[in-house]
């Protein structure tokens, strides 16, 4: 997309740039490709994130301490009692899940019984008038 | 003789692109800033557990026209499935139910505080196992064909070998990530191997792991690509409507970002990148061993060539460990996500992965 003479813009900010860009942008983008899959790189940002994350931790670690306790003062629960809780609930929906899977084979047992008493050509009546559980 | 040469621009022409750079910035600003409209293919919730939910799109072909055997797609659990029905008019999801299939999607949805204990064992033993049977409820199928992308592939592969004999037919794998032996290939297997990098700290710290954190290692990856190149592009090409529209789309899929589940992440990096459990064999979910050798469905393994965050290597090693009778390496000239995502796609992906169901069909 580089600007020759002819078609040179001399109001388009992006227009200078565009073939140095052009040019540059492929050898640069496979510089930097080539420099974070280096070992020094993983090992700088991996130093670098282990820092923070260890530095942070004792300040993480009081701020959440301070604000179990202002929760507990104001008699509201805190976030793990809240998730808690929340999990609780998960479990319920997996027990109703097992209980609407078993209904599933359960009605599904029962036509596949009807069917075949069916075919056999018996005269029994279907109760089953759906058509999806 | 060029223009510049045979006239200089006057007052007039100056305000003209000045009102011409103005409009496009603002046209620049809105695409950044706002989302597309994406995953417009109909659809209706079938399943629901925790965050997770399990779609059937409408079918579009009569029922008797119709495969017998549901397509069910499994995405990763670290973005939006929406990329699988990204656009009207360039859709995976459209163009499978175009020729004919029955296809259901499993969102697992984003993870609350709550799920910071989540783990493999619990998405491949706990909520797919459930959503199967549901797929094959609906569908009354016993049997089932399943599409797992990246980290879903990976947990699709898991389940096959687990529950070899739970009616999977045929398993489309993309761009699955699962053998990490080579710890020098591609940013994330060298960046996770080194010692300084503990995964636990980052769980304790953070809980669930930061969406922005996600996408920001994987567009680190191909940093001049993905922070400087993608907006030029856009910049470059603001005249050209197809363009702008697939861009537009795709950037509200890479923005909508979604936390992965703490225990997950720790679990991923330890026992996958680090200790490579799954190809070594020692893998174990729910005490339960996953013995590759036991998956025996019809395999299609979609590799991308130049994807950068799950390497060709990491997805080839599977082939010699199922058991398997019938499988298929099929290389595509792409990345990660272009493959499936791409404007490409339609030409080459979608249409072997079709044929190759379809030839298996019913």
């Amino acid at each position: 997309m580089s600007q020759s003479i002819d078609t040179f813009n001399p109001f388009d900010p992006t227009g200078m740039f565009k073939g140095i860009r052009d040019s540059n942008m492929d050898t640069w983008s496979r510089m930097m490709i080539e420099l974070v899959n280096t070992n020094a790189y993983a090992q700088a940002t991996g130093a670098m994130l282990d820092t923070w994350l260890s530095n942070s931790a004792p300040l993480r670690k009081a701020l959440e301490a301070a604000l179990v306790q202002v929760l507990a003062n104001f008699h509201l629960p805190t976030r793990d009692e809240v998730a808690g809780l929340a999990e609780r609930l998960t479990n319920i929906e997996m027990r109703l899940d097992d209980m609407e899977g078993k209904l599933d084979e359960s009605l599904r047992a029962a036509r596949e019984t009807a069917g075949s008493k069916a075919r056999s050509g018996g005269k029994t009546k279907s109760s089953h008038g759906e058509g999806q559980p | 003789m060029t223009t510049a040469e045979t006239r200089l621009p006057t007052g007039a022409d100056v305000l003209s692109e000045l009102q011409k750079i103005y409009e496009r910035a603002k046209t620049f600003k809105r695409l950044l800033t706002s989302d597309a409209k994406v995953a417009q293919t109909p659809k209706t919730v079938i399943w629901a557990l925790n965050k997770a939910r399990l779609y059937r799109y409408a079918p579009v072909v009569p029922e008797e026209q119709r495969h017998k055997i549901p397509l069910f797609l499994v995405f990763a659990i670290m973005n939006r499935p929406h990329v699988l029905d990204l656009r009207p008019g360039h859709s995976f999801v459209e163009y499978m139910l175009r020729h004919g299939y029955d296809v259901y999607l499993l969102d697992w949805g984003a993870p609350g505080p709550e799920d910071r204990n989540l783990k493999f064992d619990d998405y491949t033993l706990e909520y797919l196992p459930r959503a199967i049977r549901k797929v094959k409820s609906v569908s009354g199928s016993d049997q089932f064909n399943m599409l797992g992308w990246c980290l879903g592939a990976l947990i699709s592969t898991m389940y096959a070998a687990l529950r070899p004999d739970d009616g999977l037919k045929d398993l489309v794998l993309l761009t699955a990530p699962l053998d990490f032996t080579d710890k020098t290939a591609g940013g994330f297997a060298r960046w996770t191997s080194t010692p300084a990098f503990d995964p636990d700290k980052i769980v304790d710290a953070f809980g669930n792991v930061p969406g922005e954190m996600i996408d920001y290692g994987a567009k680190a990856l191909k940093p001049v690509e993905n922070f400087i190149r993608n907006y030029m592009n856009l910049w470059d090409n603001l005249d050209n409507p197809k363009v702008v529209e697939a861009w537009h789309a795709m950037n509200t899929w890479v923005r909508d970002i979604i936390p992965m589940a703490g225990a997950a992440y720790s679990q991923l990096i330890t026992e996958f990148y680090k200790e490579n459990r799954l190809m070594a064999g020692t893998l174990l979910l729910r005490g339960e061993r996953v013995d590759l050798g036991r998956l025996k469905a019809n395999v299609l393994n979609v590799i991308a060539e130049a994807d950068h965050i799950t390497p060709p290597c990491q997805s080839e090693g599977l082939m010699d460990r199922i058991g398997s009778q019938d499988k298929e390496v099929f290389r595509v000239k792409g990345g990660h996500i272009g493959i499936m995502a791409g404007s490409g796609a339609e030409k080459s992906t979608w249409p072997h992965i079709e044929k190759w169901l379809a030839a298996r069909a019913d």
